[in-house]
């Protein structure tokens, strides 16, 4: 599909001083429309060259539109973008997430729970944090350190609808319908921020004689030139992929799920809304489980590898049947979606970047698809080639920044995993040493003798800070630190905001609506909530 | 409405919400609330402080003052309370203080046809989940509590102001600056002249039964006049 050198037009003449002005995305689905709306709403119109957006979108591709949890990330997003919440709320189905609650990972018995909340600990010396939890009589880490465990206990929205937009009492993201969000950013990208819009499928690329990219050539459309080319075509990669061929980096020896099974399953009407994706674990993966005021996404990850469809297919109806006694379970037909975790060697080819899908992508724990893409957007953006000749300094920039978080979050996901004691064939493997990263196992050694803290994090932005992967530690069962041969400091101001934990806990639960009181409320408010 | 008081309890009102928010709607297009003697202190950062007989009664009653007419509350501004400290009495609507249970502890009851109570799913919790009470309502069950000193104390420190003619009637007009006039009459104040005549035995009198602080009090509060008449023409857009 691609053709090189056919031909000439003006446009090829790439000369190294031109402007960057002309943003080509390929791809209409949560990558392709966080970009051409982030994009279009962060350019200055009156700059010397403005910033055009065009956006490609094939009509015959549908889009995944799977993943529904966000970071808070998303907060700062949307803001920037220009959509204030309560219609993102609306319009999206979107229903408050304050993290993340992992039932059964460490052994399996019934009482085996444990949180992730975004809230970070309150402010303290790492090690004089976990001295002092551990010498509180509160067993759970995440209940000790924020009030937030209690607002997800009682499934309490982060905020009030009286606060300013994006503001919460508590951090927090969002679940969500990414359809939905894929059509309220098109709205707005196109009717508020000036994004072109083409509906035509992609048949070919075209090459400068550089080896850039010219021009996307389109069906109908013909060839749509363009200085910076983004990427957002999906597991397709038509570009960094198919045009550049930037290989593959499988990440499947790590992190061994490829199956997913799901399904929506619906709600009644004043049913809770839980405040976190719940993450499930059963004998050769883990089932997620995210509230939606008029569904519940559930899904069953997998490795093909230690179980089949059919095995997974009965642990989810297994799952439904207990969580859901009242759905019914025959109605429900399950999607398939297979995947591979990994991701890119390289994410900005040339003039190409790649988000989304295309950049890579690893097993839905933790959510970090969405934020991956608005990291990248961010990172575009705070350091924007002005022109082409300063493109290859960004590009090796971001290739080393976001080939680092990749492999954070390869760490990061792979924690969740190592610490199990449950003992099938699947968990086993896991714990296998050749299976964990290097600098994961040599952390695992360190945090025997000391708490995760900042050291251990040096990078800005951070996907998982410190915090991140002591809320997982702890909820593990690790054992907090013996006492070392050097003195804690820091201890006796944390076992004091630790005490107070309990009363902000306890104002702030009486003080916040449940998520459905809130929802409900907001519906009741824009009946029509749907306004671009 | 007419009220509807009932007495407070987990079982009635494990789940119930109130809201706490401050708007004309819920109660607070008011031009005076009871002040307490032992809030005085509090009070008078604010609010004039003004003193009124009731007749029938032959009682005086201490009031907080928020506007110059009715349903007039210059501290009110949309949503917002300009203002720090409630006084005890405005602060613990929609409750109130019952009588003594068995144990002689008083009760709480609640106005259960406050507008604070009606629909207020996203409103404050009284109760936790478990029964236990919310810091929300530990706040209010303290707050009823100095509410409760307070009118016990009350009828002592008129007692003393009278049986020392302290109090003197205030007739007070106002020119606001669009040149409209208005008096507020029917009120008392402390008679400044007269406190300053008061021997050493008298005033050590009134140190001695905690009164001298609350009358000084009441006395500063009147600078707070001139404030309210700058919200006044504010209000109006003579600012």
């Amino acid at each position: 599909m691609v053709n090189e050198r056919h031909n000439k037009p003006d446009y090829m003449d790439a000369t190294v001083e031109r402007q960057v002005a002309s943003i080509v995305i390929v791809g209409g689905g949560t990558a392709g429309w966080l970009a051409a709306a982030t994009i279009a709403a962060r350019a200055d119109p009156a700059a010397p060259a403005p910033l055009s957006v065009t956006l490609v979108e094939s009509p015959d591709v549908p889009t995944i539109g799977v993943g529904e949890g966000t970071w808070p990330t998303i907060r700062r997003t949307l803001s920037r973008i220009g959509i204030p919440e309560a219609e993102f709320l609306a319009a999206c189905d979107a229903s408050f997430k304050q993290g993340s609650r992992f039932d059964g990972w460490r052994t399996g018995a019934p009482d085996d729970s444990y949180l992730h909340p975004f809230t970070a600990p309150i402010d303290a010396d790492a090690r004089g944090l976990v001295a002092a939890w551990a010498a509180s009589d509160e067993p759970r880490f995440a209940a000790a350190v924020t009030p937030q465990a209690r607002a997800c206990a009682l499934d309490l929205a982060p905020r009030q609808r009286a606060m300013p937009d994006y503001a919460g009492a508590l951090n927090y993201a969002y679940h969500l319908d990414a359809v939905k969000l894929a059509a309220l950013l098109q709205r707005h990208a196109t009717r508020r921020l000036g994004v072109a819009h083409v509906r035509d499928h992609v048949v070919g690329v075209d090459r400068c004689e550089n080896g850039d990219i010219a021009a996307v050539r389109c069906r109908d459309h013909g060839a749509i030139a363009g200085d910076l080319f983004i990427d957002c075509t999906g597991h397709a990669a038509l570009l960094i992929g198919g045009a550049f061929d930037v290989p593959f980096i499988d990440r499947g020896h790590e992190l061994f799920n490829d199956r997913a099974l799901a399904v929506q399953v619906p709600v009644a009407p004043d049913s809770a809304i839980g405040a976190t994706t719940n993450a499930t674990a059963h004998d050769a993966g883990w089932i997620w489980d995210i509230g939606l005021p008029t569904r519940r996404g559930v899904g069953c990850v997998y490795a093909s590898a230690f179980l089949s469809d059919d095995e997974a297919a009965a642990s989810l109806r297994a799952y439904l049947a207990r969580t859901a006694p009242g759905a019914d379970l025959e109605a429900l037909a399950p999607r398939r979606l297979a995947f591979r975790s990994g991701h890119r060697a390289r994410f900005w080819e040339r003039n190409c970047l790649a988000l989304g899908l295309s950049a890579g992508f690893l097993e839905p724990l933790e959510a970090s698809a969405i934020v991956t893409i608005e990291l990248g957007l961010d990172a575009l953006l705070d350091n924007f080639p002005a022109t082409r000749a300063s493109m290859a300094a960004h590009a090796r920039r971001y290739n080393d920044l976001f080939r680092y978080r990749w492999d954070r979050i390869v760490d990061f996901l792979k924690l969740h995993y190592v610490l199990s004691e449950r003992d099938q064939p699947y968990w086993r493997a896991n714990r296998a040493p050749a299976s964990i990263p290097d600098r994961l196992a040599e952390l695992l050694a360190i945090w025997r003798h000391q708490p995760p803290s900042a050291q251990d994090f040096a990078a800005v932005n951070e996907i998982f800070p410190a915090a991140s992967y002591q809320y997982v530690l702890y909820g593990m069962g690790m054992a907090p630190p013996p006492p070392g041969p050097v003195r804690i400091d820091g201890h006796d101001a944390a076992a004091t905001s630790i005490r107070q934990i309990t009363q902000r806990a306890r104002a702030l639960a009486a003080s916040l609506p449940t998520n459905r009181a809130y929802l409900d409320a907001l519906r009741a408010e824009r009946p029509h909530g749907i306004v671009a | 409405m007419n009220p509807n008081h009932v007495l407070l309890t987990v079982d009635a009102h494990r789940d119930l919400r109130l809201r706490t928010d401050r708007s004309p709607d819920l109660g607070d297009a008011v031009m005076t609330a009871i002040a307490m003697p032992r809030e005085f202190r509090d009070v008078q950062r604010h609010y004039p402080i003004l003193f009124r007989l009731d007749a029938t009664r032959d009682a005086f009653t201490a009031y907080a003052m928020f506007g110059f007419e009715t349903g007039e509350n210059l501290f009110l501004d949309g949503a917002r309370w300009d203002a720090d400290y409630l006084p005890l009495a405005h602060d613990i609507q929609p409750f109130l203080i019952g009588g003594a249970d068995a144990g002689g502890n008083r009760q709480v009851h609640l106005d259960l046809a406050s507008p604070r109570i009606a629909g207020a799913a996203e409103g404050m919790r009284l109760f936790e989940p478990e029964g236990t009470p919310t810091p929300y309502l530990e706040s209010i069950a303290e707050k009823l509590g100095q509410l409760d000193a307070g009118f016990a104390e009350s009828a002592d420190f008129f007692a003393a102001l009278r049986r020392h003619d302290l109090l003197e009637p205030l007739t007070l007009e106002v020119t606001l600056n669009d040149g409209s006039t208005h008096r507020l009459v029917g009120f008392h104040v402390i008679d400044e002249d007269r406190l300053r005549t008061l021997d050493g035995v008298a005033l050590g009198e009134l140190h001695g039964d905690g009164h001298l602080m609350p009358i000084f009090m009441a006395l500063a509060s009147l600078g707070n006049i001139r404030d309210l008449v700058a919200r006044k023409n504010k209000r109006i857009g003579h600012g």
